[in-house]
């Protein structure tokens, strides 16, 4: 930052020179992007916020005030524990395995090799299918008489091939499955962008400094791959806090596979109970919020060290 | 499946410095990402198949056999009678104007935030940041009245502005982030030439950013394109709904005819694949200009 | 790109919305009608009736929109409250749609029913489902009936004799099929309400209708004996294996596949089962009613009934009205009849003509002591969203059921105390 608006005039004129120039610029080119996200984003958020305190039901013109009831319901509602556990068990799925494989699958291909192009496309183009038509294919992947895996079960001699979707001990894991595979492509890409960026000075001088390929990988490769890190991280955390379409399409939300943002909408949308929908909402974003902070924290001492 | 092939791949490769021993090394590898490569598209490829067959050849021969013909009627019905075609149409009226709309308002916000010292620079770029990972379905019910009350119910625009709104902190911090990578002196010389903000903003730094615009723009393009949940609650005649909330109308219509419906899905995908082929360059290029510093 | 190509597409941009913000501009006269006849079958006959309408009115067209069946249920809300709302919508009758009326939403349309005379052409027990204190607000224009449906040569085949009447009968033809290898009951469950169907049943059957619309009106507590009666008949057919595998893993018109492929012999469905089993089977497709557990009890059926309504927000109230009675003629309930099969609501529809199916079908509700709509159309919303979950809870886990009602005991515990606080 300092590096862009320093000049070499004297101290206290420019002082004075940045109170006046600097207070209205930046304000005039946020004005119109401001005044957008604020009407369409902030004021909803807040008016969310506030209605997640009261007994809406998205009709009636003055709701009740509740206070906290619908948190305090929260706790004792049983599909939303699950609905949370489940979760979490998306972001940990998420934040792992589409991440290492991801990157792995990034260092093989940064190498020139024999169609290395066609092996990328592969695995990256899962992500221009949309969300609903993946849900769609892997529905049938997963159907129990006739989609692929029992099929595959059922021609090798295995009796009593699993339900998956219909299993409800393994009908979240298929989702998250589902997801993951398209998730990896993505992570694949970061990091191989990433990598694009390595120089490769750095690495060779590892090198002739004798590294072999672990101490390459975890001293010098991966630290410098950390920013990219990071965006797939907040990517991962954005993605699967946000999760609803496969759930939606898949199960519906039935076969212990609610999610956070599934259970709001049917609530909100099926069930007629925007503040307790909106509650749920709220929730959700403080968790985010708990995740971004660390993020937040991060940028603020990258920031103040300018 | 995953974590072994993970650890496969980690042990085997570094960046391919070490040239000499990678040879030997070939063909395990080809044999290991080809099979892999087989297992990863096989849904894919599915549902390529299978929009190809009729729904007797199935239901005769089962999901995954060896379809007796291929036939591009199911296509014809998704586009015409399915109305496909007009559905793609209603989602570029609405993807297209939000795409520019989000990157032009963003690249405002972005360079006031990356250009200048002021005291609500780090509250106002956390709260885009912040922003950017908002559970819209928070938004829904709020914004269904808002567009309401304007009397935007029921139109394109309604769609197009929620659209740039909830995108603009995603483009923002991207932009931002990317801007703060463009060395100050260029600017320090415009100015000396004399030129103002605006046409610094103009004329040197958006050129400057293009690259990462179009990087934007793809992945962005692909994101409001897909979008399905805003044009349910914002739009209630099925002549205005983009593709992917059709698809949910066409799925109704052909209740178990695969066929149809993954020719139909194929279809609406047709244009983010186009996207993704041409613009690849750009969609890899800028997906980490968010966190270069 | 260029420079001057992002200028050209700011512009273009900027451009595009000014046109776009004034284009949904509609023609006066229009009428605008939302329905959820996404199925192949009625869709079609859906188009067919908007089309009549189109050619005897070209001065008010109808501009309709056909919705996928669950997001409008979930959409119905946002289209109420719209400005303008849409002005004619499909619906069901009950407690789904008191909501909308309690809370303004629906416009009464008493003139309209006055003019055309409808006191005298429907059947009491609808035009009670129309009006609510003085008005009129709700259409109800067909219904159909659930029973089970069966294929006759699978009977043949496994030697079980139809119809089935009896509860031990019941248990011995779930044996007997699945000794012949063949499920007894196909049932899709991934949507839920199938199952529901099944716990309607069994309630009215084990406990009788009254007992089961209290129960429906949150007035019977959840933890009763008696509702852990119903569900102690529900684990006996699946202890005995009575239903296919994995049921969650199909929707209800997929598993419709397990019997027309002759791998299951029985449905438990509404009427509008036929809409998609295939039409060259349809010789081998019969059904009966839910066999009777108690014969000391009342009979109670599902049938619900469908129909349409106005929105109060409706920008051409005058135009809806005509369409609904356009929608709730003798000419449209007889169509609807004679194609879909649907029974009308108005008592001067021809029936002579009836296939066997369809007289069956009447007879079957007119021999009914009650007749409830169904499972998540009698309760509320939010008590039909967590009762379907606990189904499916009890059919996965069946030894959970005492922790599940005790559950579904305090959600209906609740939700009671909200309606008597408002």
């Amino acid at each position: 930052m300092a590096t862009m608006t320093s000049t070499t005039s004297p101290p206290a004129p420019v002082f004075l020179d940045r109170l006046k120039r600097v207070n209205w610029t930046p304000y005039l080119f946020l004005a119109l992007p401001l005044a957008l996200y604020f009407v369409w984003i902030i004021a909803p958020t807040l008016y969310s916020i506030y209605l997640s305190m009261t007994d809406w039901d998205g009709v009636t013109a003055v709701p009740n005030f509740l206070g906290f009831a619908n948190y305090q319901r929260l706790f004792t509602d049983r599909t939303f524990n699950e609905a949370l556990v489940n979760n979490v068990r998306w972001l940990a799925v998420f934040i792992t395995v589409p991440t290492t494989l991801g990157l792995g699958l990034a260092l093989i291909f940064n190498q020139e090799m024999r169609g290395g192009r066609w092996y990328k496309i592969s695995f990256y183009s899962p992500l221009v299918l949309s969300l609903p038509v993946i849900g769609l294919i892997w529905a049938w992947v997963y159907q129990p008489r006739a989609g692929l895996i029992n099929s595959l079960l059922v021609g090798i001699g295995v009796q009593n091939p699993p339900g998956w979707l219909a299993d409800r001990d393994l009908a979240i894991w298929c989702i998250i499955a589902a997801a993951a595979w398209r998730q990896v492509g993505y992570v694949m890409v970061l990091y191989l962008a990433g990598l694009k960026n390595v120089d490769p000075t750095l690495v060779e001088a590892a090198i002739v400094d004798g590294a072999n390929r672990r101490q390459l990988f975890q001293h010098v490769i991966l630290p410098l791959l950390a920013p990219v890190t990071t965006i797939v991280v907040v990517i991962s955390i954005i993605d699967s806090l946000r999760a609803f379409d496969l759930v939606s399409i898949m199960t519906a939300g039935n076969q212990r596979t609610q999610v956070l943002a599934n259970y709001m909408y049917i609530q909100a949308f099926n069930n007629y109970k925007m503040g307790y929908g909106a509650a749920i909402a709220v929730i959700l974003f403080l968790i985010s919020l708990i995740f971004i902070g660390f993020y937040l924290w991060r940028t603020i001492r990258d920031e103040l060290e300018y | 499946m995953t974590t072994a092939a993970t650890t496969g791949v980690n042990t085997r490769s570094v960046l391919g410095v070490s040239a000499n021993r990678r040879r030997l090394g070939e063909v395990p590898k080809y044999v290991f990402l080809t099979a892999l490569t087989i297992i990863w598209l096989v849904p894919v490829f599915a549902a390529l198949l299978t929009s190809f067959r009729t729904m007797d050849d199935i239901t005769l021969n089962g999901f995954w056999s060896i379809p007796s013909q291929f036939n591009l009627n199911n296509f014809a019905e998704a586009w015409s009678k399915a109305r496909v075609g007009n559905y793609l149409l209603n989602s570029f009226i609405i993807t297209l104007p939000s795409l520019f709309g989000m990157l032009f308002l963003s690249s405002l916000s972005a360079y006031a935030l990356a250009r200048f010292k002021f005291r609500l620079n780090l509250p106002l770029y956390f709260m885009f940041v912040a922003g950017t990972m908002l559970p819209f379905q928070i938004l829904m019910l709020p914004v269904f009245r808002l567009t309401n009350s304007l009397g935007l119910y029921n139109t394109h625009l309604a769609l197009i502005l929620i659209h740039t709104a909830f995108q603009l902190g995603f483009c923002t911090f991207v932009l931002r982030n990317f801007m703060r990578t463009v060395p100050g002196e260029i600017f320090d010389a415009a100015r000396v030439d004399g030129c103002n903000e605006f046409r610094i903003y103009w004329q040197i730094m958006l050129p400057l950013s293009l690259p990462a615009m179009a990087a934007l723009a793809t992945l962005e393009f692909t994101w409001v394109f897909n979008d399905y949940l805003w044009a349910i609650i914002l739009l209630s005649s099925d002549s205005l709904r983009p593709v992917t909330a059709g698809l949910a109308t066409l799925r109704g219509q052909y209740v178990t005819n695969w066929p149809v419906i993954t020719a139909g899905a194929l279809l609406a995908t047709l244009p983010t694949v186009i996207v993704f082929v041409f613009l690849q360059r750009y969609f890899i290029q800028g997906l980490t200009l968010g966190s270069g510093k | 790109m260029s420079r001057n190509t992002l200028r050209f597409l700011v512009v273009a941009v900027l451009l595009a919305a000014a046109v776009l913000a004034v284009a949904p501009v509609l023609a006066q006269d229009f009428i605008t009608y939302n329905s959820y006849n996404g199925d192949p079958t009625p869709r079609a006959f859906d188009e067919k009736v908007v089309a009549m309408w189109n050619e005897m009115h070209p001065d008010k067209p109808i501009n309709h929109s056909i919705i996928a069946h669950e997001d409008f249920k979930q959409a119905i809300r946002a289209y109420l409250t719209a400005q303008p709302a849409p002005d004619v919508l499909t619906w069901f009758a009950g407690n789904r749609a008191r909501f909308f009326i309690d809370r303004g939403l629906i416009l009464d349309f008493s003139d309209m029913w006055q003019a055309e005379g409808l006191d005298d052409v429907f059947a009491p027990g609808f035009t009670a489902l129309a009006t609510v204190g003085e008005g009129k607000y709700f259409m109800p224009t067909s219904y159909y009936w659930w029973a089970i449906y069966y294929r006759p040569s699978l009977f043949e085949k496994a030697g079980v004799k139809a119809p089935i009447e009896t509860w031990d009968e019941l248990l011995a033809a779930c044996d007997t099929f699945n000794a012949a290898g063949i499920a007894p009951f196909t049932i899709g469950t991934r949507f839920r309400w199938p199952a529901a169907a099944w716990f309607d049943y069994l309630n009215m059957r084990q406990n009788g209708p009254e007992f089961h619309i209290n129960l429906m009106l949150l007035k019977e507590s959840y933890t009763d004996e008696r509702v852990k009666a119903t569900f102690a008949r529900w684990q006996e057919l699946l202890d005995r294996k009575c239903f296919i595998a994995n049921p969650a893993a199909y929707d209800w018109n997929e598993a419709v596949d397990f019997m027309a492929q002759g791998e299951a012999a029985m449905y438990l469905m509404g009427g509008f089962i036929t809409d998609t089993y295939p039409d060259e089977l349809e010789d081998d497709l019969d059904f009966f009613r839910f066999p009777i557990i108690d014969p000391s009890i009342p009979v109670g059926e599902d049938a619900p009934t469908d129909g349409y309504f106005i929105a109060a927000q409706a920008r051409n109230p005058e135009g809806a009205k005509e369409f609904l009675a356009f929608l709730a003629s003798k000419e449209v309930q007889q169509m609807a009849f004679d194609e879909l099969g649907r029974l009308p609501t108005r008592i001067d529809v021809d029936i002579s003509k009836a296939t066997k199916a369809t007289q069956q079908g009447i007879a079957l509700i007119q021999g009914a002591d009650y007749v409830a709509q169904f499972y998540d159309r009698d309760t509320t919303p939010e008590m039909a969203e967590a009762g379907m979950d606990a189904m499916m809870a009890f059919w996965d886990d069946p030894a959970s059921i005492d922790q599940l009602l005790e559950e579904l005991e305090a959600t209906r515990a609740r939700i009671a105390a909200e309606q008597a606080g408002q």
